[in-house]
């Protein structure tokens, strides 16, 4: 009896967990039935982080008193991961479900689990986006997966008043002056170091993942074959410098300690595509002002950015395609890239005065428009296999076990290109 | 006396008058069914959540079966047994699961011991200790273990800052998530602290019923407080020694929540950087619900369940020994 007990405690606790990994997907089930005219619908949206969804769906929801979104945020990988599973499930998935650039080949090889939007009247917005984002959905017979919502770019935050303290320049034209290279990064970061013994950048991995995106080619070239020794090594052997320049914080993004990490000023800078800018003041909402925004060495990039796609197997695939082409208009673009920063995918918005114009008071006014639409539209994007997202997991690990001291980081690099090795085998 | 044994003889000899046909089939259904259908909802549950999970796990081990891609599929043998055997990520969430199993089960069964034969003595408060050391395994354990991932965080953690003070890390804080041997020592901590209060509350109950003057002859005799420890008590509740072996062992072998929230990325079911505290049930957990090979998993978990079987048998045919030759 005794034994049942601690069994069905064991059990509860691991159901617990698994139900929090899976996303909570029996919320809001239970009347999301038939779509007819008039009915309640209820549309359930996944996405991680805060996607600034939250004054969006009040909104629609009162143009459309008969539609009720459900809003459903989680961890990023496990979002993906959950997706393919309800997809090859053939129910419980979303009505509609974010998804990453570093996801996007592997879903839009499965083209036929989720709605054509061509056929929901998407075509039209073809012209509105930027070239690559609007291919990067398409699938190879030529079905659309998914309407772009943001991209990257890539920029540098920097904490001003911990700049300022450590007698470096504050101002951003100043800051973007004093790194054009990373070599030169890690040696102000060394000079940070010095005059206030904390760290500099929060993790390696946050310098890898940066730098291999400024790379021509990533983790896999168009064939889908791993290609280790160009882009990623570059990344890698930065990110191993800047750990042994001893400028790391050595913390694991995203996760509790890299929170504290920012409350407790472990780190001055941080590698910003337009979307960190609204992880930051979600972690660190009581340092509005002292964060500011500089250019990144190596100059441009991109670094995530997502996709809004719709399962076929949803119930009200009508009213969930309404809703995400309402999502993509430039009036909703333009209110997301004001709440939480995320830079919309289609260039005419670029030139927009509400965006060109707009200045971010949580990040000292910067002119957050203005920065990132010129890295934006400039850049070349990088191909992203079906793995890159198990493959980047893999090597962030031999990253880490570099910052946990368990491995050498001259061992380090035979180790990374090991265990992508690895990943690339598994399955099919 | 002798009206007690008479009843229910008088039932067979006497039958109650002219009983009729019904009545007398509801009387042999009373008798004869009910008993059954009163004990069978355990047997229907367990068959319905026990048996035949076992079985049907057993024969997706011997297929293929792999989410990301439905059409990989049929009949694979022993193929998947096979991987085993060279999967260099099983043989080592083994020895995790091992080394973490030694590390909890030993220190927590004899710090059981030792409470429970404190406890079995006169003291002020007896129920408030009784029921304070039950305390932890009151807790949820997902709650409890969320409390010792940040009590062992690398930065700002409470345990380095125990270590600081008797000079230990300054420099370098230890990182609890980065060798095997601190990761091992901070989750066997965890397990201990739940279940030591659990096992010294059954070894209590055993030694409450060890009669006393045992105890006063060897007293007599000049046994020590601790000799009289293990050479009566420890005999005289070996069969709960036994039995809580088994549980631990099973329990241990089982690990799974408190590895999966240690770790710094909880939704990875990676067990480390370098899977330092990847335990069985958690490399069985990611094999089948992350990489989808569900048919890979499947063979893990019997291979899993036979060890338990080995081990559990090992570890009662050394716990009966310890009461000697009774």
């Amino acid at each position: 009896m005794r034994r049942t007990v601690r069994a069905a405690v064991a059990g509860v606790a691991a159901t617990l967990l698994i139900a929090g990994c899976s996303g909570q997907s029996l919320e809001g089930k239970e009347d999301s039935g038939n779509g007819a005219a008039g009915e309640q619908i209820t549309l359930k949206v996944n996405f991680w982080g805060d996607m600034g969804l939250d004054a969006l769906k009040a909104k629609y929801e009162k143009e459309h008193p008969n539609i009720k979104i459900v809003l459903n945020t989680g961890e990023f990988n496990a979002q993906h991961e959950d997706l393919q599973k309800k997809l090859v499930a053939g129910s419980g998935a979303p009505d509609i479900s974010a998804v990453d650039e570093g996801f996007i080949v592997q879903f839009r090889n499965q083209s036929d689990k989720f709605v054509n939007l061509l056929d929901k009247g998407g075509a039209e917005f073809e012209s509105k986006y930027l070239d690559w984002k609007w291919k990067a959905a398409m699938s190879a017979d030529g079905k659309q997966i998914g309407l772009g919502t943001d991209v990257g770019g890539l920029a540098m935050c920097y904490r001003s008043d911990l700049f300022e303290k450590a007698g470096l320049p504050k101002d951003r034209e100043a800051v973007s002056k004093l790194w054009t290279n990373w070599d030169d990064f890690i040696k102000v970061g060394q000079q940070y170091v010095a005059k206030t013994g904390k760290k500099f950048v929060d993790s390696g991995t946050n310098m890898f993942n940066p730098v291999l995106a400024q790379q021509p080619v990533g983790f896999y070239n168009d064939q889908e074959q791993l290609v280790m020794d160009g882009g990623p090594k570059v990344a890698f052997d930065t990110s191993m410098k800047a750990i042994d320049a001893g400028i790391s914080a050595n913390l694991v993004s995203f996760q509790a300690n890299w929170n504290t990490g920012f409350k407790k000023d472990q780190f001055a800078v941080l590698a910003c595509p337009a979307w960190m800018l609204g992880h930051i003041q979600e972690t660190a909402p009581d340092q509005k002002g002292k964060w500011d925004i500089a250019a990144i060495p190596g100059g441009g990039g991109n670094w995530g950015g997502s996709w809004w796609t719709i399962p076929s197997q949803g119930k009200n695939i009508d009213a969930a395609a309404d809703f995400v082409k309402w999502m993509v208009q430039p009036e909703q673009q333009i209110e997301v890239f004001k709440t939480v920063g995320n830079l919309p995918s289609q260039p005419a918005l670029y030139k927009d005065p509400a965006v060109l114009d707009y200045k971010k008071e949580f990040m000292s006014n910067a002119p957050t428009g203005q920065i990132f639409a010129a890295t934006a539209e400039s850049l070349k994007p990088q191909y992203l296999g079906k793995k890159n997202g198990p493959t980047r997991v893999a090597v962030e690990n031999v990253i880490r076990r570099v910052q946990q001291g368990g491995l050498k980081s001259d061992a380090a690099w035979a180790e990374a290109v090991k265990q992508a090795e690895k990943v690339a085998k598994t399955g099919k | 006396m002798s009206l007690t044994e008479l009843r229910p003889a008088s039932h067979r000899q006497s039958p109650p008058p002219a009983p009729g046909k019904t009545k007398h089939w509801l009387y042999r259904f009373d008798t004869k069914t009910i008993p059954y259908i009163f004990i069978s909802p355990f047997f229907i549950l367990f068959a319905i959540f026990g048996v035949f999970p076992l079985i049907f796990n057993g024969i997706v081990a011997l297929r293929n079966w792999r989410l990301d891609d439905p059409t990989l599929t049929g009949w694979a043998g022993l193929a998947n047994f096979e991987r085993l055997l060279s999967d260099e990520d099983f043989w080592n969430s083994l020895g995790n699961t091992f080394g973490i199993f030694i590390l909890s089960t030993v220190p927590q069964l004899l710090a059981a011991l030792i409470i429970a034969n404190l406890l079995n003595r006169r003291l002020r408060g007896n129920t408030f200790w009784r029921i304070g050391i039950l305390l932890p395994y009151l807790t949820p354990v997902v709650a409890s273990t969320l409390v010792f991932a940040i009590f062992f965080a690398r930065d700002n953690g409470l345990a380095n800052w125990f270590l600081s003070l008797v000079g230990f890390g300054q420099e370098t804080p230890l990182d609890w998530r980065a060798q095997k041997w601190s990761a091992w020592i901070a989750i066997a901590t965890m397990v201990n602290w739940k279940w030591i209060g659990y096992n010294a509350l059954l070894y209590l109950s055993a030694m409450q019923s060890i009669p006393k003057d045992v105890y006063e002859a060897a007293a007599v005799d000049g046994a020590s407080p601790w000799r009289q420890l293990w050479q009566i008590t420890v005999p005289m509740i070996q069969p709960v020694v036994v039995f809580t072996v088994i549980l631990s062992t099973i329990g241990g072998l089982q690990l799974f929540n408190e590895p999966m929230m240690f770790d710094e990325n909880p939704q990875s079911a990676d067990g480390g950087t370098d899977h330092q505290f990847q335990t069985i049930a958690q490399l069985i957990y990611k094999v089948g619900w992350k990489d989808l090979d569900l048919g890979y998993a499947a063979s893990m978990s019997w291979a899993l369940f036979l060890i338990i079987l080995v081990v559990a048998g090992i570890n009662f045919a050394l716990t009966r020994r310890i009461g000697g030759d009774r």
